[in-house]
């Protein structure tokens, strides 16, 4: 069904080229050579991908739980100033102590601010849509104000607005030797994203916290008369869909850009969701679809420059694929209602 | 810091000009959710009737045909959430979602395809704006309300004709019996289905005349994502203007305010201090949340606000 | 405004055609069929004009249903409808209300932040499209007046007491001129002022020539105000009766009336210690009504109290509190001396307490979980699920699960089956396993073979006695008097969220415990 969905997308892309004049074969093999066509290319996917997995994992352990998480993005960028602020502030320190202080503030800024969210609406029944979409457009702002002649801002060679670099101790390594792939920039973070799969993975399945994650998510009243109690659960997870997040922020800083520059996240958090969704909320779909995505991120950029077809396409793509999983849970959801057609309302 | 920088007449004017779009996106999400959909793709509305606007516009070279092309097109994104909310009762949001996305990546992709990287022509067609000869010459007030463009006088109007329609007429009674208690307003005889269908098409296209006076009437243009999220501020309006055509003003003008002071206050300062101008522009958002937890009075939706209505029993 | 409608035109009273009475309505035959059950099963219904009759039955005795039918809410799947002497088919709530039929129903129909008025006209508000609230008011005022209801026409909806929306309700069908009104279990939510208020709002009704037919399971309302009654028992006519010339215990034995059964000798448990303690419980509805309003019983180690009654009288309000699940307004819950009325669900199933839902689809289970996940809901931090409590170990959940699975009989016995795709007896069992397995102090059964099969039945009733031997205390809350009837030592019967009685079961008749629950109080045994 998800490999049905791309292909359906693809092909409606397939139309949208072909309508603007432009040949839908040269153009996609473009956007796949662009991602896959030689080492430097894949090394440039995978570090698109990256963030990606992280962000969906994020949307996805709130998924879990019932919950709507629009809000990877802000959580990501929170991740990546606090990572930012401390890797600076410390730069001076060894990696063995710089790196893990980093690596909390990442993910701690990323919980912390999630958990907003998640107490809301716990605690007073706010739509976690509602508060994380507002949580977005704040950090987005305190991040101007921050990296805009702000207390974070320090120069640097572009002139554009950003933070002062942090320290060598809790920058990623590349991973890829320089005679291998020339030009490389995979870094360590890879491990971090392939160990987080290997996290929301036993989290949900292996631990009894993650078992009650579900049960929230699947049947939140025959949860709570059995004493799990969803309220506390809802907190929980979205302080963990925030550490997720957070540690891709963190990661982006840390493995790519190696300090904080106002904008640099390309809508990792908003992608996430499809991310999510496509791979089904569960860790292998979300690898996948993260791994697509972030094909079609880098091929996408290079498809523009060659075919001269808008890397846009692959939003048309994306949003294509998102709402044909839409269609998808609105067919489940018919069939189950069918199903559940319960004569015992009908009942004088 | 000066007075003039906070209530001047510029600062003022100004705060007309950014509440507009706003405004309107306001303005849909209050018809929509009165009647029970939660129309979260006003952000994805807006653009394309910024875009298509202006490509209307470029066509034809004709304000009118500019604005007529504009709503329709957002009528129609509205028309297939539409379709997926009330007829297909998915999720409201994952699909509105989509529709956002879509819109963001099909206006930034066609925008490509039709003007590559020349941009938009600078000789577009545009609103004009409304010079108001007698008041020009008041002092202050002239500055403020003479040389409005003419959808600002429109959104104005809208909110007067929406507040009128929604709670002096018999057809604003029945849509708020809609999104209040569906259920309710169809053992009387009122078809749920259809109000949604058209409240829902309304929405799209007050949300789609906000996004053509960004591109039109203000910046003469169009750039991929020049909304930037004034959807979503214009849904935080509604709310924190609790769901009233009225309230929904006094929020976008609050909202209008703070993003014309931020721009005002540049490199003012209080003292030694320099005014923060970027976190005032998180004041929508942080109002926001607090007025939806209750903390700032009570803000309540319509009873029926998002939940698909069902039809039961009947052949 | 002239209402156009000949039918309106008719005086008020009966058509006499000499003396013979032309019914105003007639329902023959009429059959619906939801799923697997069978609401109605030829179903006749007859109404004579200018008098009230009372549709009267147990819960899932057809009464909504076919008045639903006859309003046109749902599509009989056979059956005729003769309305004034020809033929009709209802096809929705306008047809209805077009022929002269209208609904006051039991959850009311309004919308909250409407005022009165407004809710009276919406949908039929004869004016131009300008709202012009003065002068609906005033014509909601003037009917009123005339039917001698009271209720301020200026006032929101939300604003005013359950008892005066009803009244809302009333003025809307008789704003479009019904001629008969239906009204459903009218009393559900009123105070006993309320419901005097509303017997003088019905005889005013039928003096001004209205038809009324009451659904209802309330003895004390048919014998007050009714002309003649018809009997439903599981989806079919269960008897036609003219009140004056009946008694309550007639009309509770047709309500109820089944074949005797024998009823199984069982020892009579010996005196035991009180494990459940209940004194002074209240607590209030999802709607905001009192739904228990006192309760005080106890329940001893190896017994088992049966609570009947008709739903809706507070029994699912008792069950929730015994839970934790419903907050407890008043008074005390006490398990092995213990008050646990403030604890939360986890706390008090801490103490032994189990716990049979009556939705187990929604309640009971995680329908998507496997039957080996269902099993452990509640468990999953305890060893052998958790060996530490942090790490699961699925290999132990599913043994276990298998293993419950074999014991409990779930067909098929296979703990990694998806609970949602299991039969209904097949799910129950599933929660039986859960809840049963660790020989609880407490079980707090409600409505257990709602939707079962013959088979499915009496196994849960088998394993019911079983803990029952084993010297659990068990709450039995069931519709069905043949179950109460079948497992109880004691029988309490609750009737609008008080106990009325609590009668051994030896001495629990079946027409004893149908006047109880039909709100006919004893004289002072």
């Amino acid at each position: 069904m998800p490999v049905a969905s791309v292909v359906f997308a693809l092909a409606i892309g397939a139309i949208f080229v072909l309508l603007s004049g432009h040949d839908p074969i040269a153009a996609y093999i473009d956007l796949f050579r662009g991602a896959f066509g030689s080492p430097y290319d894949i090394t440039e996917t995978l570090i698109q991908t990256i963030p990606l997995v992280l962000a969906g994992l994020a949307v996805a352990v709130a998924f879990r739980t019932g919950l709507f998480n629009i809000g990877a993005e802000s959580q990501l960028l929170i991740g990546a100033v606090a990572a930012g602020a401390v890797g600076a502030r410390f730069a001076d320190l060894p990696g063995f102590v710089l790196f893990p202080m980093v690596l909390a503030a990442g993910i701690g800024a990323g919980a912390g601010w999630a958990a907003i969210a998640g107490y809301l609406k716990a605690a007073r029944g706010v739509n976690e849509v509602i508060t994380t979409i507002m949580q977005n457009y704040i950090v987005v702002f305190v991040m101007h104000w921050l990296l805009q002649n702000g207390p974070m801002t320090a120069p640097n060679a572009l002139g554009t607005p950003a933070s002062a670099p942090i320290g060598a101790g809790a920058v990623l390594p590349i991973i890829i030797p320089n005679e291998l792939v020339p030009l490389t920039r995979l870094h360590a973070g890879i491990f971090l994203a392939i160990a987080a799969v290997v996290v929301f993975w036993f989290l949900l399945w292996r631990t009894p916290l993650g078992y009650e994650l579900r049960a929230v998510g699947l049947g939140a009243r025959a949860a709570a008369q059995a004493g799990i109690d969803p309220r506390t659960r809802i907190v929980i997870a979205m302080a963990i869909a925030g550490g997720f997040a957070g540690l891709a922020g963190m990661i982006q800083v840390t493995g790519v850009f190696h300090r904080v520059f106002d904008g640099f996240s390309s809508g990792y958090g908003f992608d996430a969701i499809a991310v999510a969704l496509l791979g089904k909320n569960s860790p292998i779909g979300i690898a996948l679809a993260a791994l697509l995505f972030g094909a079609f991120a880098r091929g996408g950029s290079i498809m523009q420059a060659n075919a001269g077809v808008s890397a846009q396409l692959v939003s048309v793509i994306e949003a294509v694929v998102l709402f044909v999983i839409a269609a998808e849970l609105i067919v489940r959801v018919l069939t189950a209602r069918r199903r559940e057609r319960k004569p015992l309302e009908a009942i004088a | 810091m000066t007075i003039d920088q906070l209530i001047g007449a510029g600062v003022l004017a100004a705060t007309l000009r950014l509440a507009t779009p706003i405004l309107l996106a306001a303005l849909g999400g209050v018809v929509s959710e009165r009647a029970g959909v939660i129309n979260i793709a006003l952000e994805g509305c807006m653009l394309v009737g910024a875009f298509f606007g202006v490509v209307a516009a470029d066509q034809s070279h004709s304000v009118v045909v500019a604005l007529v092309a504009a709503m329709a097109v957002g009528a129609g994104l509205a028309a297939i959430h539409a379709v997926a909310a009330i007829h297909l009762r998915s999720d409201q949001i994952v699909s509105g979602m989509a529709l956002n996305i879509l819109a963001l990546g099909l206006t930034s992709y066609l925008d490509y395809q039709f003007y590559g990287t020349t941009g938009t022509p600078s000789d577009l067609a545009g609103v004009p704006d409304i010079e108001i000869e007698p008041l020009a010459a008041v002092p202050f007030v002239g500055d403020v309300i003479a040389h409005q463009n003419a959808i600002v006088w429109a959104g104005l109007a809208l909110v007067v004709l929406i507040q009128v329609f929604l709670f002096r007429t018999v057809p604003g009674l029945r849509l708020r019996a809609v999104g209040e208690h569906p259920r309710a307003a169809e053992t009387v005889g009122i078809a749920v289905r259809q109000t949604r269908y058209w409240a829902v098409i309304a929405s799209g296209m007050l949300a789609a005349l906000g996004g053509a006076y960004l591109s039109l009437s203000v910046a003469h243009s169009f750039t991929d994502g020049m909304t930037g999220g004034r959807g979503f501020i214009g849904l935080a309006a509604m709310i924190f203007g609790r769901w009233t055509p009225v309230g929904a003003l006094v929020a976008s003008l609050i909202f209008g305010y703070g993003t014309a002071l931020s721009f005002s206050l540049q490199g003012a300062s209080i003292g030694d201090v320099r005014v923060p101008v970027q976190l005032l522009s998180t004041l929508p958002y942080v109002l926001t949340i607090l007025a939806v937890a209750g903390f700032v009075g009570r803000s309540r939706p319509p009873a029926a606000d998002g939940i698909p209505y069902e039809t039961e029993g009947h052949a | 405004m002239i209402d156009p409608r000949p039918e309106r035109a008719r005086t008020a009273g009966t058509t006499a055609v000499g003396t013979e009475r032309v019914p105003l309505l007639e329902m023959r035959g009429i059959r619906k069929r939801f799923g697997d059950l069978q609401a109605l099963d030829g179903v006749d219904l007859v109404v004579n004009e200018g008098e009230i009759h009372a549709l009267v039955g147990e819960n899932g005795a057809g009464k909504t249903t076919l008045m639903n039918v006859l309003y046109g809410l749902y599509h009989p799947d056979s059956g005729t409808i003769r309305y004034r002497e020809r033929d009709v088919r209802i096809t929705g709530p306008r047809d209805a209300i077009a022929l002269g039929i209208g609904m006051i129903h039991q959850h009311f129909m309004l919308v909250p932040p409407l005022t009165v008025a407004e809710n009276v006209v919406l949908g039929d508000e004869r004016g131009g499209p300008v709202l012009d609230d003065r002068a609906i008011e005033e014509r909601v005022r003037g009917l009123e007046e005339r039917f001698a209801i009271a209720v301020e026409p200026g006032a929101r909806v939300e604003d005013i007491p359950l008892g005066l929306q009803q009244r809302v309700e009333i003025l809307k069908v008789l704003y479009r001129g019904s001629e008969l009104l239906i009204f459903d279990e009218p009393t559900a939510v009123l105070t006993p002022q309320e419901v005097d208020e509303l017997f003088a709002i019905v005889r005013t009704l039928r003096e001004e020539g209205k038809t009324l037919i009451l659904i209802t399971h309330k003895l004390r309302e048919v014998m007050a105000v009714t002309d003649r009654i018809t009997v439903l028992r599981g989806g079919r006519n269960a008897g036609e009766l003219v009140t004056k010339q009946t008694t309550p215990a007639e009309i509770a034995r047709a309500m109820v009336g089944r074949e005797m059964k024998q009823l199984k000798a069982r020892a009579t448990p010996p005196r035991t210690e009180v494990i459940l303690d209940v004194r002074g419980l209240e607590a209030l509805s999802d709607r905001g009504s009192p739904a228990l309003r006192g309760i005080d019983f106890e329940i001893r180690s190896g017994e088992i109290l049966g609570i009947a009654g008709v739903g809706g009288n507070g029994q699912s309000e008792l069950a929730q509190c015994l839970l934790g699940l419903r907050k407890v307004a008043a008074g005390t819950i006490r398990i092995g001396g213990i008050d646990i009325s403030r604890d939360d669900p986890k706390r008090t199933r801490a103490r032994g307490v189990a716990y049979v839902p009556e939705d187990r689809r929604i309640e009971g289970l995680v329908l998507a979980f496997t039957v080996a996940d269902d099993f452990i809901l509640g468990k999953q931090d305890r060893p052998p699920y958790a060996a530490n409590g942090i790490v699961l170990d699925p290999a132990a959940i599913l043994k276990a699960g298998g293993r419950l699975a074999v014991e409990y009989d779930v067909r098929p016995p296979n703990p990694r089956a998806i609970v949602a795709n299991l039969s209904g007896g097949n799910q129950q069992k599933v929660v039986l396993g859960r809840e049963l397995s660790e020989r609880p102090k407490l079980i707090v059964v409600s409505q257990p073979t709602r939707g079962l099969d013959i088979a499915a039945t009496e196994y849960v009733h088998e394993r019911l006695l079983e803990q029952r031997g084993q010297g659990a205390a068990i709450l039995l809350v069931s519709s069905e008097l043949d179950e109460i009837r079948a497992l109880s030592d004691r029988i309490a019967v609750m009737f609008e969220g008080r106990i009325v009685a609590v009668l051994d079961a030896a001495s629990a008749t079946e027409e004893r415990l149908g006047l109880l629950m039909a709100g006919h109080t004893e004289a002072a045994a």
